[in-house]
């Protein structure tokens, strides 16, 4: 019978160095996030959908990944490539579609995909990924490796059709791959209740036969856990893991002409207090595993280098015409 | 030469292409056991085995999608869509990821895909089983698309469409699968982008693929014996056009007939006759006729669908018509 936890225990298995890694990578995405945000908004590209408060999740889901490992993003946050290793210079060089990017200024950044860093390209259309990242994990499975797939989306793609295609490929195939829904309860300004039939995601696992856990996804050390065991289930040919994890956005869906969508102050001001950069400091703090000032640098070291990013992504020259009509075709 | 069907010569060409490169797999509906519906597949399953030959449940969606994830890592996978008409429930995943991770991914991604789509009518198996739809794929930049017309170019241009490293839509014309005709062994390989003169004419031009190919020919035998001689353009691939071709037949046949099955209201044969406006104009000594079926929906019942199929019957007359205009320029020598 498939199993539903729910993880808020934190892992102790840690070293102090890793989860001060946690923390630096964790602090230097929101940093990102507030400025991607701000300068969307100052006009200087034509949009950002911000996933201020959700940091947790890519920080403590592809923590233990190779590069081998692929991860399909969505379009909200780009907290996967830069814990993956995408540098925010070159995050900053995609939004403002300057010559010198990894996108070469064509596509909005989070359909960038970074193959040497198993960052797989994401698209607009939410959920239609679910079925390319059961693909790659078809792949894996002919090339007979055990690198592991984690498809992320989120709650309003786990309405479409290509969520339950996807997953009942991968579960009649058992394919070693993640299905990590980040549950930030609103689709747009559409919330869960509203969209949702039988009101629970998690729930639908259990339909396709799937393992799956439902996570606290502020919870860093909680996120990490779940999916070290998803991902060792996977690699042991154990087939697919479904977790949801329950998060929220602090920021509108995305910057460009979204009103501020249908929620209370309260309910932003109960998510805001359980930010997950602020309980990772509680926690390291608390137990003495780092000081404050050590904190404070990461801090200062994300500042600087976004502002070092920004301050050469402003110069940075935008690319001649000719690049639109390129690599339509090989 | 051995004599095979479409049907076998896109079987011999699946083998060959498999056996050639282990990345090669075959994905789609009841294509592994059952050997297809159209029995392209048949076999396979056996010489491959079920990780190279695979059954899907009925997830359009999930079998263009996996065979786009798989492609972007480096496999080549030949996917199967049994009707094109079910194209509706895949739609998003061939225009918007398959067609453009090239773009998308600056170069550093491709989709080496072979998307195989049975297309047509003829058959009387009404709306949602006869639909030519290759005009929504030729408006779609990032994919290339091939139709043959017959079995030596079918298995050519499969082959040709598995090394591609674009993703290739491939309209098997249903009605001829039963086709028989000569096939060379081995691996034969026919380049996209390269149509083909099948008759040489100098009265007219026409130009057409897949099953018009047919029409055309039998037309132009017709023809033949009231004294007009007709040029067959069996274009083989309507993405990227061979330009080129129509060009030199037009420039020197001076009129132009485009024939195709699918409906007339946008098909590709639009395409066709305004490029050859714009770069031929000066050769042509008529305006350049259109022969499509009417745009309805493809009825089921055999009178009814041989309305839909009045290309086929009209385009006798349209060489008619063609040779029969006079035109008041002068001829230039």
């Amino acid at each position: 019978m498939p199993k539903t936890t729910k993880k808020t225990e934190t892992a102790n298995n840690l070293t102090d160095r890793q989860l001060k890694e946690m923390y630096r990578r964790m602090v230097l995405i929101r940093r990102f996030e507030e400025v991607a945000f701000e300068k969307a908004l100052a006009g200087n590209y034509a949009n950002y959908h911000g996933a201020m408060g959700q940091e947790a999740i890519p920080v403590g889901a592809c923590f233990d990944l190779t590069p081998e490992d692929g991860t399909m993003i969505t379009h909200r946050g780009l907290g996967v490539p830069i814990t993956r290793g995408v540098t925010v210079k070159d995050i900053f060089a995609g939004l403002y579609g300057r010559a010198d990017s990894p996108t070469r200024g064509r596509i909005p950044v989070y359909h960038m995909g970074e193959p040497k860093l198993g960052v797989l390209t994401g698209t607009s259309m939410v959920g239609s990924v679910i079925p390319l990242a059961s693909g790659k994990a078809l792949a894996n499975k002919l090339d007979k490796n055990n690198n592991v797939v984690i498809s992320f989306f989120g709650d309003g793609a786990a309405n479409r059709g290509d969520f339950h295609e996807g997953i009942n490929l991968a579960g009649v195939w058992n394919l070693a791959i993640v299905f990590f829904c980040e549950n930030n309860f609103y689709a747009k300004s559409m919330p869960l209740e509203k969209s949702t039939a039988g009101g629970s995601i998690i729930r639908r696992a259990d339909g396709y036969g799937l393992p799956s856990m439902l996570v606290d996804g502020n919870d860093v050390l909680a996120v990490y856990d779940a999916t070290k065991q998803a991902v060792a289930r996977a690699r042991e040919g154990g087939g697919p893991t479904f977790i949801e994890c329950e998060t929220y956005r602090w920021t509108p869906h995305s910057t460009a002409g979204d009103r501020e969508f249908a929620r209370t102050e309260e309910e932003l001001a109960s998510w805001k207090a359980k930010c997950p950069v602020r309980r990772l400091e509680a926690l390291l703090l608390e137990t003495g595993q780092a000081s404050s000032e050590e904190l404070n640098a990461f801090d200062e070291a994300a500042q600087r280098e976004i502002e070092e990013a920004i301050d050469w992504v402003e110069k940075a020259s935008d690319p001649g015409p000719e690049v639109a009509l390129e690599n339509v075709y090989v | 030469m051995p004599e095979m069907t479409m049907a076998q010569a896109l079987n011999e060409a699946h083998r060959i292409a498999m056996q050639a490169d282990s990345r090669v797999f075959a994905i789609g509906e009841d294509i592994g056991d059952y050997g297809g519906i159209y029995r392209v597949t048949v076999g396979l399953l056996d010489e491959f085995g079920k990780d190279r030959v695979r059954d899907t449940p009925i997830s359009e969606a999930a079998i263009v999608g996996s065979s786009v994830g798989a492609a972007l890592v480096g496999c080549r996978p030949i996917l199967e869509i049994g009707f094109v008409d079910f194209v509706g429930t895949c739609w998003d995943q061939i225009i918007n990821q398959a067609a453009k991770y090239r773009y998308l991914s600056g170069g550093k991604a491709s989709v080496p895909l072979v998307m195989r789509m049975a297309c047509g009518a003829g058959l009387g198996y009404g709306v949602h089983h006869s639909q030519s739809l290759e005009a929504w794929f030729t408006h779609t930049p990032g994919i290339k698309v091939v139709m043959p017309a017959f079995p030596d170019d079918a298995k050519g241009l499969l082959l040709a469409a598995v090394d591609d490293d674009d993703p290739v839509a491939f309209f098997e014309h249903k009605f001829l699968y039963t086709y028989k005709d000569a096939v060379p062994e081995g691996r034969h390989v026919v380049p996209i982008g390269k149509g083909k003169i099948r008759r040489e004419g100098r009265d007219l031009t026409i130009v057409c693929w897949s099953r018009a190919v047919h029409w055309a020919l039998d037309v132009a035998e017709k023809a033949a014996t009231e004294g007009i001689e007709c040029e067959v353009i069996d274009l083989r691939t309507l993405v990227p056009l061979d330009e080129d071709l129509i060009h030199n037949s037009v420039s020197r046949t001076n009129r132009l007939i485009v024939c195709h099955e699918a409906c007339r209201t946008s098909g590709f044969g639009a395409e066709i006759v305004s490029r050859v406006v714009e770069t031929s104009f000066d050769f042509l000594e008529a305006p350049p006729i259109r022969v499509a079926a009417p745009d309805i929906p493809v009825p089921n019942s055999i009178p009814l669908e041989k309305v839909y199929l009045r290309p086929e019957s009209e385009l006798l007359d349209a060489v008619h018509k063609l040779t029969g205009v006079r035109f008041h320029k002068l001829k230039q020598h």
